[in-house]
């Protein structure tokens, strides 16, 4: 589909507008997935860096420069300081009964993840009786500048926010912090940032270690032998190369020698594109036996393919992807899928508790990575049942 | 290339000739490369993947050549294939029999070409402005009809859809043959075709001359829903799922492609058919080419981008020929 997609903004090109619109998506997509590529190819280390005191390069990029061993709160993996406080950027402290905060959202809420994503800040904000304004951005980092700019002007005074990407926000912060306004990232951080010095408290997740953690899972499925197809999320995202560069490094670091990647093609994330991309490589690969799935809609559109092909469970392809929602963990029970690994989208008390410490208490730290779960065979059923899986 | 050049008398008749045939050898060499370089492509069951995965292009591209021979453009087309998908979904899950929602949600598809067709008629709106807005509002009322999420459709039927052939050739394909030769038959035999192309030809000369323009325009709109409802159905069952956010993306753009690589020109008066059907399976396959070879996303942009700049350039009016 995308590929029809691409000639097509060139062809509606009568004009030389869309002709040049064409390129420029070329371009800057080039730039993202070779950053991609040649992270996984050699120097993964520098991208997730064992570098400074313990401190992943991740980290120490969204500001984290030290890791904490205070105790974790639940459902916390690390924590980095610096501490940051709200009065550090001249921001007040919040009435939370009376002042607005916003909650910005990067895509469309169609897939579970960021219907969760959504949920979980929005039913936060009931419980606690927030006035909560929310927007969407429909994956245009531009909009989400705009829309956080705007819910600012309507005297938002904390935004938490789910960035569309790592970078590109720097308009919206740059104007949050002039109107001291308080900005809680959420999902993936924002980096090139010193701690606290630009926004507050981050909240994410480890993109690179849910790489790491489903090479392994492809390893224990696979016995060590496979060949191998990566569906790639979309092109120029850092989830997609921060989880391409894990699991290629993982495999690498774990002498996987038996698993051969074959294919790898992008499939945007998508479940349409997940089907269309895998029913193509599997007539020019019919000999693949595996299949990593950056998120669980391609994995489960792939599902379709090798379903209609008549290849469908984990005896015939083997299949692990990342998210955690309930299609990818029903696929788990009902034998299609191997593993998935989670990326939990539920930031939503974890936001307000960093949000409340960081503007009225002692302050937050820069960087907390969440605690993601992984399903298999032994607690997909589980997960379902007690409504773990999203 | 000589043999030719020394048939036509001068350059402007050679390059009536490619703007003419020049998908049809822009196919032959895709095919051709892909013999010798794809693994497994000359295999039955790949030319039935090609054959199940084109039909809803081919089908958008077919409504799209009427409306572009009218010189006007239908951009509504991938938001009414979510409509029609969302309200295909709508009804499945509200247990209506399967045959019923399908009808529904073809209906629907007309509903929206219509209202395209009247507001292009009556209000006097440029086609592209009157269809972005629908291609805009449609998908938001798809994303309503649904609530927003993906809906999975287990559906049996749709395993036929998806996987039925007949003498090998996938039903879907089927389809899509018969509307090609059903709006092939339109164009050129009946007086409704001649109408519509009068119309691309010059509005104001057929307006002058008493022919029903508001009629016919309603008309091609409607026939364009249509037909992108179809491919919405047929795209869901594909899918079994719909997807409103991404069912019929850019649909609009890809089959606007189709039409003009198939040599209709852009301005109306004129309508191939035949053309647009390759036109449809040349972008299909070139897309499976990419991805059956491994190409970076960069790189994949980039010759896709090369080959439709060339089918443009080729399709430039040529000052002898205007």
């Amino acid at each position: 589909m995308k590929a029809r997609r691409r000639i097509a903004v060139a062809a509606s090109a009568a004009t030389a507008a869309a002709l040049l619109s064409a390129c420029s998506t070329g371009s800057t997509s080039s730039s993202g997935s070779t950053s991609g590529t040649d992270a996984s190819a050699a120097p993964v280390s520098t991208t997730l860096g064992a570098a400074t005191n313990g401190v992943p390069a991740a980290i120490t990029a969204a500001g984290g420069t030290t890791l904490l061993t205070t105790p974790k709160p639940d459902g916390v993996e690390a924590q980095y300081g610096p501490i940051c406080k709200g009065s550090d950027l001249g921001i007040g402290k919040i009435d939370f009964t009376k002042d607005t905060i916003g909650w910005a959202q990067s895509e469309k809420e169609a897939n579970p993840f960021r219907i969760a994503s959504t949920k979980s800040q929005v039913d936060t904000a009931k419980a606690k009786g927030w006035h909560l304004l929310t927007t969407n951005a429909q994956s245009n980092v531009q909009q989400e500048n705009s829309d956080i700019k705007g819910m600012i002007d309507k005297g938002a005074k904390a935004i938490i926010f789910s960035p569309i990407n790592s970078t590109g926000l720097g308009d919206a912060i740059a104007y949050a912090k002039s109107k001291h306004v308080a900005m809680v990232p959420v999902d993936r951080n924002i980096t090139g940032v010193q701690g606290c010095k630009d926004v507050g408290p981050q909240l994410g997740s480890d993109f690179v270690q849910q790489g790491r953690r489903a090479a392994d899972a492809m390893i224990t499925a696979t016995g060590g032998t496979a060949k191998l197809a990566i569906l790639l999320g979309a092109s120029g995202v850092n989830v997609t190369d921060d989880r391409t560069a894990g699991f290629l490094d993982e495999l690498k670091a774990k002498n996987a020698t038996g698993i051969s990647v074959i294919f790898q093609q992008t499939a945007d994330f998508t479940r349409e594109k997940g089907k269309s991309v895998t029913e193509t490589m599997l007539r020019a690969h019919p000999d693949v036996t595996a299949i990593y799935a950056e998120n669980d809609e391609m994995g489960l559109g792939a599902l379709a393919a090798l379903d209609d092909a008549g290849k469908s469970g984990t005896s015939k392809v083997h299949i692990v992807s990342i998210d955690g929602t309930k299609g990818a963990v029903q696929a788990i029970v009902d034998g299609n899928f191997d593993a998935v690994i989670e990326s939990n989208p539920a930031f939503g008390p974890a936001a307000e508790a960093a949000l409340d410490a960081y503007v009225n208490g002692d302050g937050a730290p820069a960087v907390t990575i969440t605690t993601d779960n992984q399903y298999d065979k032994s607690n997909a059923a589980e997960a379902l049942s007690s409504g773990k899986a999203y | 290339m000589t043999t030719l050049t020394a048939t036509f008398k001068d350059r402007s008749a050679v390059a009536a000739w490619t703007r003419e045939h020049g998908v049809y050898i822009a196919l032959a060499l895709l095919i051709v490369y892909n013999a010798i370089a794809t693994p497994n492509f000359l295999k039955l069951d790949t030319v039935q993947l090609l054959f199940s995965q084109v039909p809803p292009v081919i089908i958008v591209a077919l409504g799209m050549a009427l409306v572009i021979g009218t010189g006007g453009v239908d951009l509504s087309v991938g938001s009414i294939m979510a409509i029609a998908s969302a309200v295909l979904a709508k009804f499945v899950v509200g247990g209506t029999p399967i045959g019923l929602a399908m009808l529904y949600a073809v209906i629907a598809g007309l509903l929206v070409g219509v209202f395209n067709g009247l507001v292009v008629a009556f209000a006097r709106v440029q086609p592209i402005v009157a269809t972005l807005g629908v291609l805009v509002a449609g998908r938001g009322i798809a994303l309503v009809i649904t609530g927003g999420a993906l809906v999975e459709l287990f559906v049996p039927i749709f395993k036929d859809i998806r996987l039925g052939k007949f003498l090998g050739v996938p039903y879907v394909m089927i389809v899509a043959a018969l509307l090609a030769a059903g709006v092939a038959f339109l164009v050129r035999r009946t007086a409704f075709g001649y109408r519509l192309l009068a119309i691309g030809g010059n509005r104001r000369a057929s307006v002058l001359a008493g022919l029903p323009v508001r009629r016919t325009l309603i008309f091609v709109y409607a026939i364009s829903g249509t037909l992108a409802a179809v491919a919405g159905v047929i795209a869901t069952a594909r899918l079994r799922a719909s997807d409103p956010s991404y069912i019929g993306l850019l649909m609009e753009l890809s089959a606007i492609t189709a039409v003009v690589v198939g040599g209709t020109p852009l301005n109306g008066g004129r309508v191939r058919i035949l053309g647009t059907v390759t036109g449809a399976i040349l972008l299909q396959l070139l897309e499976s080419t990419l991805v059956s070879h491994n190409a970076p996303d960069s790189v994949a942009r980039m010759v896709e981008a090369l080959i439709i700049i060339a089918a443009v350039y080729v399709q430039r009016p040529s000052r002898s020929s205007r």
